[in-house]
Protein backbone atom coordinates (compact mmCIF):
# COMPACT_ATOMS: atom_id res chain seq x y z
CA UNK A 1 0.00 0.00 0.00
CA UNK A 2 2.69 2.42 1.09
CA UNK A 3 5.22 3.58 -1.27
CA UNK A 4 7.61 5.40 1.46
CA UNK A 5 9.65 2.09 1.55
CA UNK A 6 10.92 -0.53 -0.84
CA UNK A 7 11.80 -3.20 0.54
CA UNK A 8 15.12 -5.39 -1.10
CA UNK A 9 14.40 -8.72 -3.17
CA UNK A 10 16.82 -10.42 -1.02
CA UNK A 11 15.90 -12.47 2.44
CA UNK A 12 17.14 -15.31 4.16
CA UNK A 13 15.49 -17.94 6.78
CA UNK A 14 15.63 -18.65 9.93
CA UNK A 15 12.94 -21.13 12.42
CA UNK A 16 11.35 -19.62 15.21
CA UNK A 17 9.53 -22.62 16.96
CA UNK A 18 10.42 -24.82 14.07
CA UNK A 19 8.26 -23.20 12.08
CA UNK A 20 10.06 -21.33 8.85
CA UNK A 21 10.17 -17.25 8.98
CA UNK A 22 12.24 -14.79 6.31
CA UNK A 23 13.89 -12.14 7.43
CA UNK A 24 15.53 -9.39 5.01
CA UNK A 25 19.15 -9.26 5.75
CA UNK A 26 20.18 -6.85 8.60
CA UNK A 27 16.92 -6.91 10.23
CA UNK A 28 16.76 -8.40 13.88
CA UNK A 29 15.23 -11.64 14.64
CA UNK A 30 12.46 -9.52 16.61
CA UNK A 31 11.89 -6.86 13.72
CA UNK A 32 11.56 -10.81 11.38
CA UNK A 33 9.28 -12.03 14.28
CA UNK A 34 6.72 -9.10 14.31
CA UNK A 35 6.48 -8.88 10.20
CA UNK A 36 5.61 -12.36 10.17
CA UNK A 37 3.15 -11.97 12.82
CA UNK A 38 5.01 -13.41 15.51
CA UNK A 39 4.84 -10.64 18.42
CA UNK A 40 5.23 -13.12 21.60
CA UNK A 41 8.96 -13.95 22.27
CA UNK A 42 8.94 -15.12 25.34
CA UNK A 43 6.71 -16.52 28.68
CA UNK A 44 7.46 -14.93 31.86
CA UNK A 45 8.81 -17.55 34.99
CA UNK A 46 6.35 -16.79 37.21
CA UNK A 47 2.92 -16.11 35.93
CA UNK A 48 3.30 -17.66 32.68
CA UNK A 49 2.61 -14.11 30.97
CA UNK A 50 3.55 -13.59 27.18
CA UNK A 51 6.25 -10.78 26.69
CA UNK A 52 7.05 -9.11 23.55
CA UNK A 53 9.80 -6.53 22.48
CA UNK A 54 9.25 -3.42 24.62
CA UNK A 55 12.05 -0.93 24.58
CA UNK A 56 13.35 -1.97 20.85
CA UNK A 57 16.94 -1.43 21.57
CA UNK A 58 18.17 -3.65 24.10
CA UNK A 59 17.73 -2.05 27.25
CA UNK A 60 14.89 -3.85 28.85
CA UNK A 61 15.61 -7.86 28.61
CA UNK A 62 11.70 -8.54 27.71
CA UNK A 63 12.80 -9.58 24.20
CA UNK A 64 14.58 -13.27 25.43
CA UNK A 65 14.54 -16.03 22.98
CA UNK A 66 16.47 -18.65 22.63
CA UNK A 67 18.66 -19.22 19.88
CA UNK A 68 20.50 -21.61 18.73
CA UNK A 69 20.43 -23.20 21.83
CA UNK A 70 21.45 -20.25 24.46
CA UNK A 71 18.71 -18.59 26.06
CA UNK A 72 18.40 -15.08 27.39
CA UNK A 73 19.29 -13.70 23.49
CA UNK A 74 17.70 -10.06 22.67
CA UNK A 75 15.73 -10.20 19.80
CA UNK A 76 15.53 -6.43 19.43
CA UNK A 77 18.90 -6.64 18.87
CA UNK A 78 20.05 -9.48 17.78
CA UNK A 79 20.51 -9.78 13.68
CA UNK A 80 18.93 -12.55 12.17
CA UNK A 81 20.72 -15.49 10.05
CA UNK A 82 20.50 -17.73 8.10
CA UNK A 83 19.37 -21.49 9.75
CA UNK A 84 19.06 -19.67 12.66
CA UNK A 85 17.12 -21.56 14.87
CA UNK A 86 14.76 -19.35 17.72
CA UNK A 87 12.48 -20.72 20.21
CA UNK A 88 10.13 -19.13 22.37
CA UNK A 89 11.81 -18.50 25.82
CA UNK A 90 9.88 -20.33 28.98
CA UNK A 91 10.85 -18.86 32.07
CA UNK A 92 14.11 -18.30 32.50
CA UNK A 93 16.34 -15.20 32.87
CA UNK B 1 44.60 -10.94 29.86
CA UNK B 2 47.25 -8.13 29.03
CA UNK B 3 45.54 -4.36 28.49
CA UNK B 4 45.68 -2.71 24.97
CA UNK B 5 46.86 0.53 25.42
CA UNK B 6 44.92 2.98 22.52
CA UNK B 7 44.61 6.78 22.31
CA UNK B 8 41.02 8.55 22.23
CA UNK B 9 38.41 6.30 23.23
CA UNK B 10 35.09 6.83 22.16
CA UNK B 11 32.14 5.26 23.76
CA UNK B 12 28.65 5.42 21.71
CA UNK B 13 28.41 5.75 17.82
CA UNK B 14 25.55 8.62 18.36
CA UNK B 15 25.34 11.99 17.17
CA UNK B 16 27.63 12.90 19.80
CA UNK B 17 29.79 9.74 19.82
CA UNK B 18 30.82 10.28 16.22
CA UNK B 19 31.24 14.07 16.42
CA UNK B 20 33.94 13.25 19.38
CA UNK B 21 35.65 10.82 17.36
CA UNK B 22 36.16 12.64 14.25
CA UNK B 23 37.00 15.76 15.78
CA UNK B 24 39.51 13.72 18.12
CA UNK B 25 40.68 11.98 14.44
CA UNK B 26 40.90 15.29 13.13
CA UNK B 27 43.11 17.33 15.86
CA UNK B 28 45.47 14.53 15.10
CA UNK B 29 44.64 11.54 18.40
CA UNK B 30 43.80 7.95 17.27
CA UNK B 31 40.41 7.52 18.61
CA UNK B 32 39.06 4.01 18.84
CA UNK B 33 35.15 4.08 18.85
CA UNK B 34 33.48 1.92 20.71
CA UNK B 35 29.35 1.15 20.07
CA UNK B 36 26.63 -1.44 21.41
CA UNK B 37 24.73 -0.90 18.10
CA UNK B 38 25.56 -3.38 14.91
CA UNK B 39 25.75 0.23 12.45
CA UNK B 40 26.77 3.63 13.54
CA UNK B 41 24.24 6.16 14.16
CA UNK B 42 22.60 5.77 17.64
CA UNK B 43 19.13 5.78 18.04
CA UNK B 44 18.58 9.21 16.55
CA UNK B 45 20.19 7.90 13.09
CA UNK B 46 19.40 4.16 12.96
CA UNK B 47 18.83 3.56 9.64
CA UNK B 48 18.07 0.60 6.83
CA UNK B 49 20.62 -0.95 4.79
CA UNK B 50 21.30 0.70 1.63
CA UNK B 51 19.30 -2.21 -0.04
CA UNK B 52 16.29 0.00 1.00
CA UNK B 53 14.75 2.60 -1.28
CA UNK B 54 13.42 5.90 -0.47
CA UNK B 55 13.94 6.08 3.40
CA UNK B 56 15.51 9.47 3.78
CA UNK B 57 11.66 10.58 4.59
CA UNK B 58 11.34 8.83 7.47
CA UNK B 59 14.37 11.23 8.52
CA UNK B 60 14.62 14.67 9.13
CA UNK B 61 18.18 15.04 8.80
CA UNK B 62 19.51 11.70 8.07
CA UNK B 63 21.79 13.18 5.58
CA UNK B 64 24.48 14.71 8.30
CA UNK B 65 24.32 11.29 10.16
CA UNK B 66 25.35 9.24 7.13
CA UNK B 67 27.87 12.05 6.27
CA UNK B 68 29.06 11.56 9.66
CA UNK B 69 29.18 8.19 9.77
CA UNK B 70 30.98 7.87 6.84
CA UNK B 71 33.63 10.53 7.46
CA UNK B 72 34.24 8.64 10.69
CA UNK B 73 34.20 5.05 8.80
CA UNK B 74 36.87 6.56 6.34
CA UNK B 75 39.64 8.07 8.80
CA UNK B 76 42.15 6.08 8.91
CA UNK B 77 42.74 7.00 12.72
CA UNK B 78 39.63 5.64 13.92
CA UNK B 79 39.56 2.25 14.79
CA UNK B 80 35.91 1.11 15.20
CA UNK B 81 34.35 -1.58 17.49
CA UNK B 82 30.72 -1.95 16.31
CA UNK B 83 28.26 -4.42 18.64
CA UNK B 84 30.63 -3.97 21.31
CA UNK B 85 29.52 -4.07 25.34
CA UNK B 86 31.82 -2.83 27.85
CA UNK B 87 30.42 -4.81 30.98
CA UNK B 88 33.29 -3.07 33.53
CA UNK B 89 34.88 0.02 34.09
CA UNK B 90 37.28 1.01 36.53
CA UNK B 91 39.55 4.02 36.83
CA UNK B 92 43.29 4.05 38.81
CA UNK B 93 46.18 6.11 38.72
CA UNK B 94 45.18 8.33 35.34
CA UNK B 95 43.98 5.61 33.26
CA UNK B 96 40.33 3.71 32.71
CA UNK B 97 40.32 0.80 32.14
CA UNK B 98 37.09 -0.99 30.32
CA UNK B 99 36.35 -4.56 29.86
CA UNK B 100 33.90 -5.81 27.08
CA UNK B 101 32.51 -7.98 24.96
CA UNK B 102 33.05 -7.70 21.45
CA UNK B 103 32.20 -10.38 18.30
CA UNK B 104 31.95 -13.29 21.54
CA UNK B 105 35.64 -12.38 22.98
CA UNK B 106 36.51 -10.80 25.45
CA UNK B 107 38.72 -7.27 25.07
CA UNK B 108 40.61 -5.12 27.89
CA UNK B 109 41.47 -1.68 26.96
CA UNK B 110 43.44 1.03 28.81
CA UNK B 111 42.92 4.50 27.57
CA UNK B 112 44.30 8.22 29.38
CA UNK B 113 41.34 10.18 27.50
CA UNK B 114 38.18 8.96 27.69
CA UNK B 115 34.60 10.17 25.70
CA UNK B 116 31.39 9.08 26.80
CA UNK B 117 28.58 9.28 24.38
CA UNK B 118 26.36 6.50 26.09
CA UNK B 119 22.97 8.13 24.99
CA UNK B 120 19.82 8.00 26.35
CA UNK B 121 16.41 5.39 26.18
CA UNK B 122 12.76 6.03 26.14
CA UNK B 123 11.61 7.49 29.82
CA UNK B 124 8.43 4.88 31.19
CA UNK B 125 6.19 4.91 33.71
CA UNK B 126 4.23 1.90 35.11
CA UNK B 127 0.33 1.74 34.46
CA UNK B 128 -2.12 -1.38 34.66
CA UNK B 129 -0.76 -3.74 31.50
CA UNK B 130 1.76 -1.96 30.41
CA UNK B 131 4.10 -5.55 30.12
CA UNK B 132 1.16 -6.74 27.64
CA UNK B 133 2.43 -7.56 24.19
CA UNK B 134 1.68 -4.44 22.27
CA UNK B 135 2.61 -2.00 24.40
CA UNK B 136 5.77 -0.66 23.19
CA UNK B 137 7.79 2.47 24.16
CA UNK B 138 7.98 5.22 21.41
CA UNK B 139 11.91 4.82 20.70
CA UNK B 140 11.08 0.76 20.05
CA UNK B 141 8.60 1.64 17.99
CA UNK B 142 10.28 3.93 15.90
CA UNK B 143 13.83 1.75 16.28
CA UNK B 144 11.56 -1.10 14.12
CA UNK B 145 10.86 1.46 11.40
CA UNK B 146 13.95 3.50 10.82
CA UNK B 147 16.14 0.15 11.54
CA UNK B 148 13.80 -2.63 10.18
CA UNK B 149 11.32 -1.15 7.97
CA UNK B 150 8.77 -2.74 10.53
CA UNK B 151 5.28 -1.38 11.72
CA UNK B 152 4.81 -3.38 15.24
CA UNK B 153 0.72 -2.86 14.71
CA UNK B 154 -1.92 -1.53 12.83
CA UNK B 155 -3.90 0.67 14.88
CA UNK B 156 -2.09 2.30 16.95
CA UNK B 157 -2.28 4.73 19.96
CA UNK B 158 0.91 7.56 20.38
CA UNK B 159 0.75 8.66 23.94
CA UNK B 160 2.86 10.40 26.90
CA UNK B 161 4.65 13.76 27.16
CA UNK B 162 7.38 15.06 24.68
CA UNK B 163 8.54 16.48 21.41
CA UNK B 164 9.52 13.25 20.52
CA UNK B 165 6.15 12.12 20.11
CA UNK B 166 5.78 13.73 16.83
CA UNK B 167 8.24 12.05 14.92
CA UNK B 168 7.31 8.42 15.97
CA UNK B 169 3.71 9.30 15.27
CA UNK B 170 4.22 10.54 12.10
CA UNK B 171 6.67 7.35 11.11
CA UNK B 172 3.93 4.94 12.09
CA UNK B 173 1.35 7.07 9.87
CA UNK B 174 3.92 6.95 7.45
CA UNK B 175 5.03 3.25 7.21
CA UNK B 176 0.87 2.01 6.76
CA UNK B 177 -0.36 2.19 10.15
CA UNK B 178 -3.72 4.08 10.77
CA UNK B 179 -2.73 6.16 14.25
CA UNK B 180 -6.39 6.62 16.05
CA UNK B 181 -4.68 8.90 18.99
CA UNK B 182 -1.71 11.27 19.36
CA UNK B 183 -2.14 12.13 23.07
CA UNK B 184 0.37 14.80 24.59
CA UNK B 185 -0.24 14.50 28.66
CA UNK B 186 0.58 18.07 28.69
CA UNK B 187 -1.05 21.46 27.81
CA UNK B 188 0.74 23.63 24.46
CA UNK B 189 -0.14 26.91 26.43
CA UNK B 190 2.95 25.68 28.94
CA UNK B 191 4.92 26.78 26.08
CA UNK B 192 3.82 30.16 26.83
CA UNK B 193 6.30 30.34 29.24
CA UNK B 194 9.32 29.61 27.34
CA UNK B 195 7.88 32.00 24.44
CA UNK B 196 11.45 33.86 23.79
CA UNK B 197 13.83 30.82 23.80
CA UNK B 198 10.85 29.24 21.51
CA UNK B 199 11.47 32.37 19.49
CA UNK B 200 14.85 31.60 19.43
CA UNK B 201 14.64 28.77 18.12
CA UNK B 202 12.53 29.02 14.90
CA UNK B 203 13.79 25.84 13.19
CA UNK B 204 12.28 23.89 16.29
CA UNK B 205 8.81 25.25 14.64
CA UNK B 206 9.49 24.30 11.51
CA UNK B 207 10.05 20.35 12.67
CA UNK B 208 7.02 20.71 14.05
CA UNK B 209 5.28 22.15 11.28
CA UNK B 210 6.76 19.20 9.19
CA UNK B 211 5.23 16.96 11.33
CA UNK B 212 1.49 18.44 11.45
CA UNK B 213 1.93 18.67 8.06
CA UNK B 214 2.37 14.80 7.52
CA UNK B 215 -0.57 14.55 10.39
CA UNK B 216 -2.97 16.57 7.94
CA UNK B 217 -2.37 14.20 5.65
CA UNK B 218 -3.02 11.14 7.12
CA UNK B 219 -5.53 12.36 9.05
CA UNK B 220 -4.03 12.23 12.55
CA UNK B 221 -5.45 14.87 15.25
CA UNK B 222 -3.19 15.38 18.27
CA UNK B 223 -4.89 15.90 21.54
CA UNK B 224 -3.64 17.35 24.57
CA UNK B 225 -4.18 16.76 28.15
CA UNK B 226 -4.69 12.98 27.95
CA UNK B 227 -3.13 9.95 28.68
CA UNK B 228 -3.53 6.35 28.18
CA UNK B 229 -3.93 5.25 31.50
CA UNK B 230 -4.24 1.35 31.47
CA UNK B 231 -3.73 -1.56 28.75
CA UNK B 232 -6.12 -4.42 28.02
CA UNK B 233 -5.29 -7.55 26.84
CA UNK B 234 -7.67 -10.12 24.13
CA UNK B 235 -7.60 -13.80 24.94
CA UNK B 236 -4.53 -14.48 24.16
CA UNK B 237 -3.14 -11.83 26.07
CA UNK B 238 -1.84 -9.44 23.76
CA UNK B 239 -3.15 -6.01 23.32
CA UNK B 240 -6.74 -4.98 22.76
CA UNK B 241 -7.72 -1.79 23.49
CA UNK B 242 -6.39 0.91 26.09
CA UNK B 243 -7.86 3.49 29.04
CA UNK B 244 -7.22 6.71 27.69
CA UNK B 245 -8.28 9.14 30.48
CA UNK B 246 -8.64 12.96 30.34
CA UNK B 247 -6.29 14.36 32.60
CA UNK B 248 -5.85 17.56 35.15
CA UNK B 249 -2.40 19.54 35.26
CA UNK B 250 -1.12 17.07 38.05
CA UNK B 251 -1.92 14.33 35.83
CA UNK B 252 -4.90 12.93 37.56
CA UNK B 253 -7.83 11.26 36.05
CA UNK B 254 -10.97 13.50 34.99
CA UNK B 255 -12.85 11.15 32.70
CA UNK B 256 -11.79 7.77 30.85
CA UNK B 257 -12.70 6.17 27.76
CA UNK B 258 -11.93 3.13 26.01
CA UNK B 259 -9.88 2.66 22.69
CA UNK B 260 -9.33 -1.02 20.47
CA UNK B 261 -5.76 -0.89 19.02
CA UNK B 262 -3.10 -3.00 18.85
CA UNK B 263 0.10 -1.23 19.18
CA UNK B 264 0.01 1.76 22.37
CA UNK B 265 3.68 3.32 21.68
CA UNK B 266 3.89 5.53 25.45
CA UNK B 267 6.94 7.30 26.62
CA UNK B 268 7.78 10.24 28.66
CA UNK B 269 10.96 11.81 27.61
CA UNK B 270 14.04 10.13 28.05
CA UNK B 271 16.40 8.98 30.43
CA UNK B 272 20.28 9.19 30.13
CA UNK B 273 22.56 5.86 30.06
CA UNK B 274 24.63 6.54 33.29
CA UNK B 275 25.58 3.19 33.95
CA UNK B 276 29.27 3.99 32.35
CA UNK B 277 29.45 7.28 34.48
CA UNK B 278 28.45 5.52 37.44
CA UNK B 279 30.86 2.63 37.44
CA UNK B 280 33.84 5.30 36.92
CA UNK B 281 32.17 7.49 39.81
CA UNK B 282 31.77 11.05 37.67
CA UNK B 283 30.37 13.46 40.04
CA UNK B 284 26.50 13.51 38.66
CA UNK B 285 23.38 15.52 39.27
CA UNK B 286 19.97 15.42 39.41
CA UNK B 287 18.18 17.21 36.66
CA UNK B 288 15.03 19.63 36.52
CA UNK B 289 13.10 16.31 35.74
CA UNK B 290 14.01 14.43 38.49
CA UNK B 291 16.80 12.42 35.71
CA UNK B 292 20.15 11.96 36.36
CA UNK B 293 23.26 13.67 34.12
CA UNK B 294 26.71 13.67 34.28
CA UNK B 295 28.69 17.10 35.54
CA UNK B 296 31.34 18.73 33.02
CA UNK B 297 32.60 22.14 32.43
CA UNK B 298 33.22 24.22 29.42
CA UNK B 299 35.09 21.47 27.62
CA UNK B 300 32.98 18.47 28.73
CA UNK B 301 35.47 17.17 31.35
CA UNK B 302 33.66 15.32 34.15
CA UNK B 303 35.01 15.37 38.02
CA UNK B 304 37.44 12.87 36.72
CA UNK B 305 40.85 14.35 34.66
CA UNK B 306 40.93 12.93 31.05
CA UNK B 307 36.89 11.78 31.53
CA UNK B 308 34.94 13.30 29.13
CA UNK B 309 30.94 13.11 28.25
CA UNK B 310 28.88 14.46 25.89
CA UNK B 311 25.59 14.22 24.64
CA UNK B 312 22.28 13.09 26.93
CA UNK B 313 23.87 11.71 29.38
CA UNK B 314 24.91 15.56 30.56
CA UNK B 315 21.17 16.50 29.81
CA UNK B 316 18.93 15.06 27.82
CA UNK B 317 18.44 18.23 24.78
CA UNK B 318 18.41 16.28 21.10
CA UNK B 319 20.96 16.24 18.45
CA UNK B 320 21.86 19.39 17.76
CA UNK B 321 23.75 20.17 21.36
CA UNK B 322 24.81 16.20 21.11
CA UNK B 323 27.21 17.04 18.15
CA UNK B 324 28.17 20.32 19.57
CA UNK B 325 28.72 18.49 22.99
CA UNK B 326 30.79 15.83 21.00
CA UNK B 327 32.37 18.00 19.33
CA UNK B 328 34.01 19.99 21.81
CA UNK B 329 34.62 16.84 24.03
CA UNK B 330 36.23 14.86 20.54
CA UNK B 331 38.52 18.26 20.35
CA UNK B 332 39.29 18.49 24.34
CA UNK B 333 40.14 14.99 24.76
CA UNK B 334 43.10 15.06 21.73
CA UNK B 335 44.31 18.22 23.60
CA UNK B 336 44.67 16.09 26.46
CA UNK B 337 46.59 13.83 24.88
CA UNK B 338 48.97 16.58 24.05
CA UNK B 339 47.49 17.23 20.24
CA UNK B 340 47.62 20.47 19.46
CA UNK B 341 43.42 21.57 18.70
CA UNK B 342 41.70 24.66 19.34
CA UNK B 343 37.73 24.58 20.24
CA UNK B 344 36.37 27.37 18.21
CA UNK B 345 33.38 29.55 20.14
CA UNK B 346 30.73 28.52 18.07
CA UNK B 347 30.26 25.34 19.04
CA UNK B 348 30.17 26.83 22.87
CA UNK B 349 27.47 28.98 21.35
CA UNK B 350 25.60 26.65 19.88
CA UNK B 351 25.87 24.45 23.10
CA UNK B 352 24.59 27.59 25.58
CA UNK B 353 21.93 28.27 22.94
CA UNK B 354 20.55 24.60 22.74
CA UNK B 355 21.04 24.38 26.72
CA UNK B 356 18.09 26.64 27.16
CA UNK B 357 16.09 25.15 24.58
CA UNK B 358 16.68 21.95 26.33
CA UNK B 359 15.26 23.55 29.56
CA UNK B 360 12.11 25.06 28.22
CA UNK B 361 11.66 21.41 27.19
CA UNK B 362 11.43 20.38 30.74
CA UNK B 363 9.85 23.31 31.37
CA UNK B 364 6.90 22.25 28.77
CA UNK B 365 7.10 18.46 29.04
CA UNK B 366 6.66 17.67 33.01
CA UNK B 367 6.14 14.48 34.29
CA UNK B 368 3.65 15.05 36.98
CA UNK B 369 2.91 12.71 40.35
CA UNK B 370 -0.40 12.33 39.45
CA UNK B 371 0.47 9.06 37.39
CA UNK B 372 0.60 7.42 40.45
CA UNK B 373 -2.92 7.53 40.62
CA UNK B 374 -3.29 4.81 37.69
CA UNK B 375 -1.73 2.27 39.74
CA UNK B 376 -3.83 -0.66 41.16
CA UNK B 377 -1.95 -3.14 43.83
CA UNK B 378 -2.11 -5.75 41.02
CA UNK B 379 -0.32 -3.30 38.47
CA UNK B 380 3.57 -4.64 37.50
CA UNK B 381 6.39 -2.33 38.54
CA UNK B 382 9.29 -4.35 37.96
CA UNK B 383 8.99 -6.26 34.41
CA UNK B 384 11.99 -8.07 35.10
CA UNK B 385 10.80 -10.03 38.39
CA UNK B 386 7.40 -9.55 37.99
CA UNK B 387 6.60 -7.19 40.96
CA UNK B 388 3.24 -5.92 41.75
CA UNK B 389 2.35 -2.75 43.41
CA UNK B 390 0.72 -4.33 46.29
CA UNK B 391 4.55 -6.51 47.27
CA UNK B 392 6.66 -3.12 47.26
CA UNK B 393 3.79 -1.27 49.06
CA UNK B 394 4.54 -4.35 51.61
CA UNK B 395 7.70 -3.87 51.65
CA UNK B 396 7.49 -0.17 52.53
CA UNK B 397 4.86 -0.28 54.83
CA UNK B 398 4.82 -3.58 56.39
CA UNK B 399 8.77 -4.03 56.45
CA UNK B 400 10.45 -0.28 56.82
CA UNK B 401 11.93 -0.15 53.78
CA UNK B 402 12.32 4.18 53.07
CA UNK B 403 14.62 4.50 50.91
CA UNK B 404 14.93 3.10 47.32
CA UNK B 405 17.36 0.31 47.79
CA UNK B 406 16.50 -1.06 50.93
CA UNK B 407 13.25 -1.63 49.03
CA UNK B 408 14.75 -3.02 46.37
CA UNK B 409 16.18 -5.80 48.19
CA UNK B 410 12.85 -6.26 50.14
CA UNK B 411 11.08 -6.45 46.93
CA UNK B 412 12.79 -7.31 43.66
CA UNK B 413 11.96 -4.08 42.01
CA UNK B 414 14.88 -3.74 39.79
CA UNK B 415 16.49 -7.07 40.98
CA UNK B 416 16.21 -8.35 36.89
CA UNK B 417 17.87 -8.57 33.68
CA UNK B 418 17.20 -4.76 32.74
CA UNK B 419 19.21 -3.77 36.47
CA UNK B 420 16.88 -1.52 37.03
CA UNK B 421 16.68 0.70 34.01
CA UNK B 422 13.72 0.78 33.28
CA UNK B 423 11.41 0.66 36.13
CA UNK B 424 15.03 2.44 38.55
CA UNK B 425 13.63 5.65 38.03
CA UNK B 426 10.06 5.93 39.06
CA UNK B 427 10.81 3.16 42.02
CA UNK B 428 12.51 6.31 44.13
CA UNK B 429 9.39 8.38 43.42
CA UNK B 430 7.08 5.48 44.31
CA UNK B 431 8.77 4.43 47.44
CA UNK B 432 9.44 7.99 48.79
CA UNK B 433 5.69 8.58 48.29
CA UNK B 434 4.40 5.56 50.33
CA UNK B 435 7.02 6.76 52.94
CA UNK B 436 5.64 9.86 52.93
CA UNK B 437 8.86 11.80 51.69
CA UNK B 438 7.30 15.04 48.83
CA UNK B 439 9.35 14.29 45.91
CA UNK B 440 11.27 17.19 46.62
CA UNK B 441 12.69 15.71 49.74
CA UNK B 442 13.99 13.07 47.72
CA UNK B 443 18.26 13.14 48.50
CA UNK B 444 20.07 13.70 45.41
CA UNK B 445 22.11 10.81 46.41
CA UNK B 446 19.26 8.37 46.26
CA UNK B 447 18.11 9.35 42.90
CA UNK B 448 22.07 9.07 41.37
CA UNK B 449 22.69 5.66 42.94
CA UNK B 450 19.93 3.88 41.17
CA UNK B 451 21.99 4.14 37.59
CA UNK B 452 24.82 3.01 39.57
CA UNK B 453 25.91 -0.52 38.73
CA UNK B 454 28.73 -2.36 39.29
CA UNK B 455 28.22 -5.05 36.22
CA UNK B 456 27.64 -2.85 33.80
CA UNK B 457 25.78 -5.10 31.63
CA UNK B 458 24.40 -8.95 32.02
CA UNK B 459 27.20 -11.38 30.58
CA UNK B 460 27.52 -15.10 30.98
CA UNK B 461 30.09 -16.55 34.04
CA UNK B 462 30.76 -18.69 30.54
CA UNK B 463 32.45 -15.76 28.49
CA UNK B 464 34.54 -14.80 30.99
CA UNK B 465 36.05 -17.97 31.75
CA UNK B 466 36.75 -18.61 28.07
CA UNK B 467 38.36 -14.93 28.11
CA UNK B 468 41.80 -14.39 26.00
Amino acid sequence: MFTLLVKPNTSITFTFNDLEVSAIPGQSVGAALLEAGDRVLRVTRFENKPRAMFCGIGVCFDCLVVIDGAPNQRACITEAKAKMVVRTQVGGA
Amino acid sequence: MKPEQVGVVVVGGGPAGLSAALNAALAGASVLLIDSNSKLGGQYWRHLPETWLEQSELHLDLDTGLLLISAVANNPKIEIWSGAEIWSATHENGATTLRLITKGVEKIITTNALVLATGAYDRTLPFPGWDIPGVMTPGGAQSLIKGHGVAAGKRVVVAGTGPFLLPVAAGLAQIGCEVVELLEANSPLRWLKSFPTLIQNLSKIGEAAHYIAIFNKFGVRPKFKRAVVAAHANKDGELESVSIAKIDSNFNIKKIDRVKCDLAAIGWGFTADTSLAGALLLKQFVTKDDGVAVSVDENQQSSIAGIFAAGEITGIGGSELSIAEGVIAGLAAAIYLGCKAEISDDHRKTKVKKHKFADALINSYPVKSGWQGWLTDETIICRCEEVKYSKLKFSVIELGATDSRTAKLLSRCGMGMCQGRICGRFLVDLVANESGISPSDISEKERISVGNRPIITPISIELLANGE
